[in-house]
């Protein structure tokens, strides 16, 4: 630690000295943030009133208008405070502006993590603490609904309340979890992986994370203001006519998350197409930075639409616009349609990243090349297109027009052809190969094996028939949970163990991994697995109750969900204690032939010394001779082999 | 952590690899302009849903377009587009004055746009409430405005650094950018223009 001090040093030189009494008040940071939001609240209010007075709309003082406008100025009062806008803003009026600042790079002290940092591996660190906080969080909320769930009848919670809790659990799970963690992983390690010094656009990287705790806040105390419970998918009319000011938390925080996954996405693809190092072709890229540069032209193309939707409905409710109001002729299923235009192509992006970590994991774990390594490239582009023509497919029994529906079963079909391709590649890929089975191994099995079980019962809700039998059943949740938890969260989980010791420079208890990884699997299927039955037997989700016969079951899964529940504590354990106390890392413990492992655990603040040459494929385990990259004299690998 | 040879390491990061011919902001910008392009494409499907599938007459009875100013707007906008233009290839010829006045009028243009607009709105005779109607109509011409808002806010900061002596022959990648945004506003305009007020 005491080296990377003096880069810090080194790095101040020459910089002005930090601010004094109350100029303190001035510098970004939080001591900025409460006045700073306070400031935009009065200006928010102040335009709403003036523009109210000079219309003559009566009521001057609408409490849900001023509140719908305060979620947007708020935030941007706390990311103008936080320093989010300094540099632009100095661009904007023409000041002196220091485009190579680097004083925002590296973390000298966890004090640095709360702070605007623009190094991609700090930045990283963030999401992935930051989603973990609010994994944690929703997994608590359904806790609580599988309490209620216990036995029929009403326990702890009325159906409003539980209504709510389905809401924000979803919410928080796919906005606030799954989608931003796999940005966290994928912005610690793609420009490693690229062998680049940073993202393409470090500030706006900044930004990108600092929108996320205002989405999750927003989304968490929509249980406050009278509460959002109109499910994740806020169907109008339902969430726009006739639901409370919670809703209007929903549709903003969407909005902020929505506008953080963009920037990634934006900056993910910017860093991949110009920032590679030499050598480095497209048909050498590791399978995750594919994956990720897929998922991000989906997350550029499609996230619009939820941000359309989003703000179609929020009108609806505070202007009462007639977007999807019948009686003035709007169009009530347009809702739908553009919200899973949006959501097919999400659930890929919720997906697709997942799919190179376990392509990275089983490829070092097997030593051996990944098998078809362009047919699974490819494939990472065929469902990017075709994710774009199955959306019906959530509104077979919506009354939408009855012509749709075959296109829309075949398409979908039709997509599990890449799904597919993908799997026997990893299957080709660890036949014969000489298995490791360490935590993240056992992570990335655990995804392969759930997730083919996830697609199959996608398969049955594809096919018309069985759809208008278990649609908005316990089947479907089943469905989701499979393809969610068993595939993204366990690809989630096997990064994190994956990358654990390059990002904290220690390594995790194998044997708390191990015996994470088991509760979780068992948990997991005990919990989900009967679901499926339920479904078919007819019992509907999104219910706070239900019928007496189904009460075994749900005892039995309310059961499994606590112990899964608790296996999370295993990995919170082990993880604090790991980076508090774990054993120092070496550069490289899993012999993998990625750029990341190439250099020191954590890397250091730039990345590279100098930009390494690729030579060779990402995977060629066991190939005589082969390498993936050399650096200028190969000092850097040299280092590592003594460190090993 | 063994203190191997990490007091080598820079202070400085290495210059990155220049992988692609393609400008880095540049391609931020286009990739920016298609989530744009998409989040109109959102509003439009409403339209479609709207107009098309629920066959509303278009205006339905008792309303009307004011056609006739929306074509002078439009006249407006195309033309602060060829001004953006001229600004650009002013400074690229090291002519300053050229850039100054290029970009300040298509400044002015665009805020001559927005308030022929906004005033427009004031005495169009039917608000976002009258029908289905109503509510695309001003859904699609406000986010159009909107974006005219935030290409005007790009535009006076691009003026306040052409005054206060930035950009030139070797450095203008700020104006060219802010330039790409500006046209595609303007195209923007010429779609909800056409799909609105003219078919
Ligand atoms: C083989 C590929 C897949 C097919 C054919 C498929 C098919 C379907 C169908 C037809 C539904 C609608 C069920 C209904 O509401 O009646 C559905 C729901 C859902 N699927 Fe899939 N699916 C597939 C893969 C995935 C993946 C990979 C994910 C996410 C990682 C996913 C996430 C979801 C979610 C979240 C829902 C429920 C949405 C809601 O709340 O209503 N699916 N799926
Ligand atoms: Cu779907």
């Amino acid at each position: 630690m005491t080296t990377a001090t003096t880069a810090h040093d080194e790095l101040h030189a020459g910089a002005a000295p930090p601010p004094h009494g109350w100029r303190r008040l001035l510098a970004p940071g939080w001591l900025r943030v409460p006045w700073m939001s306070a400031l935009f609240f009065g200006i928010g209010l102040g335009i709403t009133l003036l523009v109210r007075w000079a219309e003559g709309w009566h009521p001057i003082w609408d409490g849900q208008v001023i509140t719908t406008i305060e979620l947007v100025a708020v935030p941007f009062g706390f990311l103008a405070g936080i320093g989010g806008f300094d540099y632009w803003t100095r661009y904007a009026i023409g000041s002196p502006t220091q485009p190579e600042d680097h004083s925002g790079h590296g973390a000298y002290s966890w004090r640095d993590y709360f702070r605007i940092n623009t190094d991609h591996k700090v930045i990283g660190v963030q999401y992935v603490v930051t989603t973990i906080f609010f994994f944690v969080a929703a997994g608590l909320l359904a806790m609580i609904m599988r309490a209620e769930l216990a036995r029929p009848g009403m326990q702890f919670v009325g159906n409003q309340v539980f209504n709510e809790l389905f809401s924000v659990h979803a919410a928080l799970m796919i906005f606030l979890f799954i989608i931003p963690a796999f940005a966290g992983l994928g912005n610690y390690v793609i420009p490693l992986m690229i062998g680049a010094p940073d993202m393409a656009f470090p500030r706006l990287n900044a930004l990108s994370f600092w929108l996320l705790p205002v989405a999750g806040l927003l989304m968490l105390s929509s249980f406050f203001v009278p509460g959002f419970g109109c499910g994740w998918t806020g169907y109008a009319p339902l969430c726009s006519t006739h639901q409370e000011l919670g809703a209007v938390f929903f549709n903003m925080g969407v909005q902020w998350a929505g506008a953080s996954s963009i920037m990634t996405a934006l900056n993910f693809l910017v860093t991949i197409i110009t920032m590679r190092a030499p050598g480095m072709t497209f048909w050498r890229l590791p399978l995750l930075v594919w994956a990720n540069f897929t998922t991000s032209l989906l997350v550029v193309i499609a996230t619009p639409f939820i941000a359309g939707s989003q703000f179609m409905t929020m009108f609806d409710h505070i202007m009462h616009t007639n977007f999807f109001n019948y009686e003035a002729h709007g169009y009530v299923l347009g809702y739908q349609h553009i919200f899973w235009f949006y959501s097919h192509p999400a659930v890929y992006i919720m997906m697709l990243p997942g799919f190179g970590i376990a392509s990275e994991v089983i490829s070092t774990f097997a030593r051996k090349p990944i098998f078809g390594y362009r047919l699974m490239a490819l494939s990472l582009m065929a469902i990017l297109v075709l994710g774009f023509s199955v959306w019906a497919h959530h509104m077979f029994v919506s009354g939408m027009a009855p012509w749709l529906r075959v296109p829309m079963m075949v398409t979908s079909v039709v997509i599990a052809v890449p799904t597919g391709i993908k799997v026997f590649s990893w299957l080709a890929t660890l036949w014969e190969g000489k298995l490791n089975f360490s935590t993240p191994m056992l992570f990335a099995l655990g995804f392969v094996s759930m997730f083919v079980i996830g697609g199959l019962s996608g398969i049955y809700l594809a096919a018309v028939p069985i759809d208008i039998h278990v649609s908005d059943t316990y089947f479907v949740v089943a469905h989701i949970h499979y393809v969610l938890f068993g595939g993204s969260l366990f690809t989630i989980f096997a990064g994190i163990y994956y990358w654990f010791p390059k990002m904290t420079g220690r390594m995790y208890d194998e044997r708390l991994g191990k015996l994470h990884f088991w509760l979780t699997f068992i948990g997991f299927n005990a919990t989900f697995f009967p679901m499926h039955y339920l479904g078919i037997q007819g019992m509907p989700r999104r219910v706070s109750d239900y019928a007496p016969r189904f009460a075994d079951l749900n005892f039995f899964i309310s059961i499994a969900s606590f112990f899964l529940g608790a296996s999370t504590l295993v990995f919170l354990y082990n993880m604090i204690v790991s980076w508090a106390r774990g054993a120092p890392a070496p550069a490289n413990p899993w012999r993998a032939h990625t750029l990341e492992w190439q250099v020191s655990s954590p890397p250091p603040v730039f990345n590279f010394d100098e930009i390494p040459q690729v030579v060779g494929g990402p995977y060629e385990y066991g190939v005589p001779g082969a390498r993936h990259a050399v650096f200028n004299g190969d000092r850097v690998i040299e280092e590592e082999e003594v460190n090993v | 952590m063994s203190a191997h040879a990490e007091t080598q390491h820079a202070a400085h990061p290495p210059v990155a690899h220049q992988s692609s011919r393609v400008d880095a902001r540049t391609l931020g910008m286009f990739l920016f302009i298609a989530s744009e392009v998409m989040l109109f494409g959102s509003f439009f499907t409403a339209y479609f849903f709207i107009r098309v599938v629920n066959h509303q007459p278009w205006p339905p009875h008792p309303f009307h377009l004011p056609v006739f100013v929306a074509f002078v707007n439009t006249a407006i906008l195309v033309t602060s587009s060829f001004t953006m233009h001229w600004s650009l290839q002013s400074i690229k010829r090291g002519n300053r004055v050229g850039l100054q006045a290029g970009l300040t009028l298509t400044l002015l243009m665009g805020l001559t746009f927005l308030l022929t607009q906004l005033l427009e709105y004031a005495r169009i005779g039917f608000t976002p409430h009258d029908q289905a109607f109503g509510t695309i109509f001003f859904s699609l011409t406000g986010l159009h405005g909107a974006h005219v808002l935030v290409g005007l806010t790009i535009l006076a900061a691009m003026t306040t650094r052409a005054y206060r002596g930035h950009f030139s022959p070797e450095a203008h990648n700020g104006v060219e950018i802010g330039g790409i945004y500006w046209h595609f506003v303007d195209v923007m305009w010429i779609i909800v223009f056409t799909t609105v007020y003219v078919l």
